[in-house]
């Protein structure tokens, strides 16, 4: 099979020509292969992955990095983007060697899953669809289902003039089940995906089982209630714990926003922000993760970083300049959306490790309050450190027992006084890490895994 | 020597493909420039980064059905043309879509009259024009001890898009568009509050020197304004949302609910049906000059044209694009667009189109100036700027943190607040409040928006729930 290092004289060729000019050059070509299927009761459509690949050149100009992308491997192509950056390389003169230190490292990641995506043919793809359909839409009342599988190859081969040179393919496989209700006018519906790094085996989550609980789940939605609104004891289910620990306090740990002064965690490193149960972590090296990569976009591996150590503020992530600035190392976070995005400092997978309360326990600690299901959506302020969560469901806390159900929220409040209101997390049994997307703000998409256990606090909710 | 540029891409691309009709061709040619920012200093420039690419759709005939293909390339050469030719033929296989056949627009029907959305100036020197407007932006902070940028980027698009289909219509544009970020913050004191941040996201179609010094006041006051704010109070009480926030709410839900996608999956509102305030008038309006979204045709190569939705309260009209269009019978509205469901990606010739809106234009009402709609509020809430809404087109509830509002108080804006959340529904059943059925007011001036035209909009029927009292 062909793949990004058929390229390789080219991309060797282009390093050395920029050699001349630089003291510091590096490339990353991208590829990505893969399918995806949608369906639901009136339609079926296939999506192949864009036969989209290309590489970026960075070249340290004295002063600050030059970039330059093409969408050609040839010579030619690779050829076209060394005159670009020659142009911008020959305005720069002089200045200083590039920020920090530039990685070494040599290595081919290429870990072929037992039954690769890629085998599977689209009919079976749209047979594992429809059986999903099928039990959804099985049960009375659920009046569509919306049922999406996909999965990607993509290839990354990063080089640089430091002699670096890193070669990996990950295989990412997602799907999800949104089942549909309507009654008087009113719309809802419930969804459940996963995914991960792999093969088919991260497929097994449809089953009949889990996909009729969630379509009775969803006619349920249809009668739930309005949420209690104000501050209040919060009770965060797995997928809510991993958006918190990723939006609302992961995007403070990336060191771009302390080199900008632009987060409010920059000062609060080394001090305990929350109980000694509680501990964050970023891993780009965890084991089928979402968001796992063996090699980031400067070719520094895949690590685990802990950021919060039993409660104490103990780490961040970097890159090489970020690393340099705070006499530190690069953590392998330096990650590109694809070859025509710029790098950032970017998380992987971030999660909550386990505690050691039962589901019930922090019911009973809660007493009254709100648990949160099914988190949608969260939003970051570095700088600010509110927090913004969406949910799609939830279900009151009342003397110590969940009750009724409720409709979606948005929950609010300030970051540190979440962590620090922190009463207690459970136990790993209930740990999940869920598939996502994460932007640099608005822009620069790429997959990132949270995830986490229950977790106990206190916040504002109000319908959203 | 000048060279010839090239042919548009759709065009070199059609004249290649060997295959039965109905098939269409999107085609781009772009170049992308960017500058980032950390503090006051340039961080990073980048571009031209250059990109061409195409998508080809094929629309096959399938027992009384539509197996539809699609795929999307950058490989322009003839073998390139051929897997992609290939590859769209093979998904047309296995999609699905319940039309009987689809008529493309011809040669004449894909003329749309010209409209402004091409800055020409950036045009024909980008990376000056990206450089001078950063130079503006970083002047406007001149002289402010307690605000300054810390972090931000401009970046710009300049695209040449080309359709064909294979009945013979060709027609090609040239757009412009640059997204700002900028995260703008007031400090000032070790025993003051801790910073402030205003962060500004925004995409627009050309560069306006002229309102940089105004709109860098005022988000400088929003920036010093979040170190003062206190906490938002909860309850039931009027709402006020500018033009900017209800460009976050309404167009992932009108654009939703209001398509032949949502009328397929039967979630679509019956016209007739009574969905807001008599006072409420909503459009789709591909024709607004300098809007995001606006173009002669649309990336279906069908012209684009003003469509109502909501009439006096009531729905009128719904959007097509020439699938959906197909599956009813009915015309495509010029409602074909491309670029992601969920975020709009400067690449669109990698997506396959959707039917969903243009800029949602809300008619402007008669309650007067900001100054007045607030007056009509009496005591409520100014929603400066929400986290982010990202409603749910579904069931269109929507809500998001406060970042930084102001109380209302005896009809006027007071002291402001941060935190907290708003939320609601923008449609619900008959006899359930929602955002469209409980506005108090709609002000006489509409404003561009992103994916809006519209008046600063009084709202009775909100949620309002923070940690003040």
């Amino acid at each position: 099979m062909s793949d990004l290092r058929d390229h390789e004289a080219e991309l060797v060729h282009l390093l050395e020509r920029l050699g001349r000019r630089t003291r510091f050059a590096e490339v990353m070509a991208d590829r990505s292969r893969g399918l995806g299927v949608r369906l639901d009761k009136r339609s079926t459509t296939l999506s192949p992955q864009p036969r989209l690949e290309g590489a970026i050149v960075r070249a340290w100009g004295g002063e600050r990095w030059v970039e330059a992308a093409t969408s050609d491997l040839s010579a030619s192509g690779t050829g076209n983007a060394a005159e670009v950056l020659d142009r911008q390389l020959e305005k720069a003169s002089g200045g200083h060697d590039p920020p920090g230190e530039s990685a070494t490292t040599r290595g081919e990641r290429t870990e072929e899953p037992a039954q690769p995506m890629r085998d599977m043919d689209p009919e079976e793809m749209i047979g594992l669809a429809k059986d999903a359909f099928g039990w959804a839409t099985a049960v009375p009342g659920i009046r569509d289902t919306q049922v999406h599988v996909g999965w990607t190859d993509q290839e990354r081969f990063y080089l640089n003039s430091a002699g670096a040179r890193c070669f990996q393919r990950l295989s990412r496989v997602i799907a999800g089940v949104a089942p549909l209700a309507f009654e008087n006018g009113r719309v809802e519906f419930d969804f459940l995906s996963e995914g991960g790094i792999g093969g088919r085996e991260q497929l097994r989550f449809l089953t009949e089982e889990k996909v009729t609980h969630l379509a009775k789940g969803t006619l349920e939605l249809l009668h739930a209630k309005a949420p209690p609104a104000g501050e209040m004891t919060v009770l965060l289910d797995p997928s809510v714990a991993g958006t918190m620990a990723h939006e609302s306090f992961g995007h403070g740990t990336e060191a771009d926003q302390f080199l900008r002064d632009r987060s409010y965690l920059k000062p609060l490193l080394g001090e305990t922000l929350g109980p000694d149960t509680l501990t964050i972590v970023d891993d780009g090296a965890y084991p089928g993760g979402w968001g796992t990569i063996y090699f980031d976009d400067e070719g520094h591996p895949g690590q685990k970083t802990v950021l919060v150590d039993r409660g104490r503020f103990v780490g961040a992530l970097h890159d090489r300049e970020t690393a340099a600035a705070y006499r530190t190392k690069a953590t392998g976070n330096t990650r590109r959306a694809d070859f025509l995005s710029r790098a950032f400092v970017r998380m992987t997978n971030t999660y909550v490790e386990p505690g050691d309360w039962t589901l019930d326990e922090l019911v009973r600690e809660a007493k009254d309050g709100v648990l949160l299901e099914r988190a949608t959506s969260g939003i970051e302020d570095p700088q600010g450190g509110q927090m913004q969560l969406k949910v799609k469901k939830g279900r009151k806390i009342e003397n110590g027992q969940l009750t009724d159900l409720v409709t979606s929220m948005a929950l609010s409040g300030k970051v540190l006084d979440f962590l620090r209101a922190t009463r207690g997390i459970s136990r790993r049994a209930d740990f999940e890490l869920g598939p996502g997307y994460c932007g640099k703000g608005h822009t620069d998409l790429l997959p990132a895994g949270t995830g986490g256990t229950y977790l106990l606090s206190t916040a504002v909710v109000g319908t959203a | 020597m000048t060279a010839t540029p090239p042919a548009e891409t759709a065009f070199r691309v059609a004249d290649r493909l060997r295959a039965d009709g109905p098939w269409d061709v999107f085609g781009e040619r772009i170049r992308r420039y960017e500058i980032h920012l950390t503090g006051r200093s340039v961080e990073m420039a980048r571009g031209p980064i250059v990109l061409e690419g195409y998508g080809v759709r094929l629309l096959r005939p399938r027992d009384g059905r539509t197996g539809v293909g699609f795929q999307a390339s950058t490989d322009l050469s003839d073998d390139g043309v051929r897997s992609a030719l290939a590859e769209a033929e093979a998904v047309s296989r296995h999609s699905v879509f319940p039309a009987k056949s689809v008529a493309l627009p011809s040669t004449a029907a894909s003329r749309g009259a010209p409209v402004d959305v091409r800055d020409r100036a950036l045009w024909e020197r980008p990376m000056e024009a990206l450089e001078a407007h950063v130079a503006t932006l970083l002047a406007a902070f001149d002289g402010k001890a307690d605000v300054a940028p810390s972090f931000g980027s401009l970046r710009a698009t300049l695209t040449e898009a080309s359709i064909a289909n294979s009945s013979g219509a060709r027609a090609s544009f040239a757009h412009t568009t640059v997204e700002l970020e900028l995260a703008v913050k007031a400090f000032g004191g070790p025993e003051g509050p801790p910073p402030g941040e205003y962060w500004v996201n925004d995409s627009f179609r050309r560069i306006e020197p002229g309102r940089v010094r105004g709109d860098v006041e005022a988000w400088c006051g929003f920036a010093r304004d979040v170190r003062r704010a206190r906490p938002t109070p909860s309850g039931e009480r009027p709402v006020v949302l500018p033009p900017s926030v209800v460009a976050g709410i309404l167009p992932s839900v009108l654009g939703y609910r209001f398509t032949g996608g949502a009328r397929l999956r039967e979630v679509a509102p019956a016209e007739g049906t009574v969905v807001g305030v008599p006072e409420l008038s909503v459009r789709d309006d591909g024709r607004v000059p300098w809007a995001i979204a606006s173009a002669a045709v649309d990336d279906e190569g069908t012209p684009q044209r003003s469509r109502t939705l909501v009439s006096n309260g009531a729905v009128s009209g719904l959007l097509y694009d020439l699938l959906h269009g197909a599956a009813f019978e009915v015309p495509s509205t010029g409602n074909g667009v491309r670029g992601g469901e969920w975020f709009h990606d400067w690449r669109r010739f990698l997506h396959a189109p959707v039917g969903t809106s243009t800029t949602i234009v809300v008619e402007p009402g008669t309650s007067g100036s900001d100054a007045e709609v607030v007056e009509a509020a009496g005591d409520g809430i100014w929603v400066q700027q929400l986290g982010w809404a990202i409603p749910d087109p579904l069931s269109t509830a929507f809500g998001g943190e406060v970042r930084i509002g102001y109380r209302i108080r005896n009809g006027k804006l007071a002291e402001p607040v941060r935190g907290g959340t708003v939320g609601g529904v923008v449609l619900a059943p008959p006899g359930s409040p929602s955002m469209l059925s409980t506005i108090g007011a709609l002000g006489s001036d509409a404003v561009l928006a992103e994916g809006v035209l519209s008046p600063t909009i009084l709202v009775k029927g909100l949620t309002v729930a923070g940690p003040g009292g």
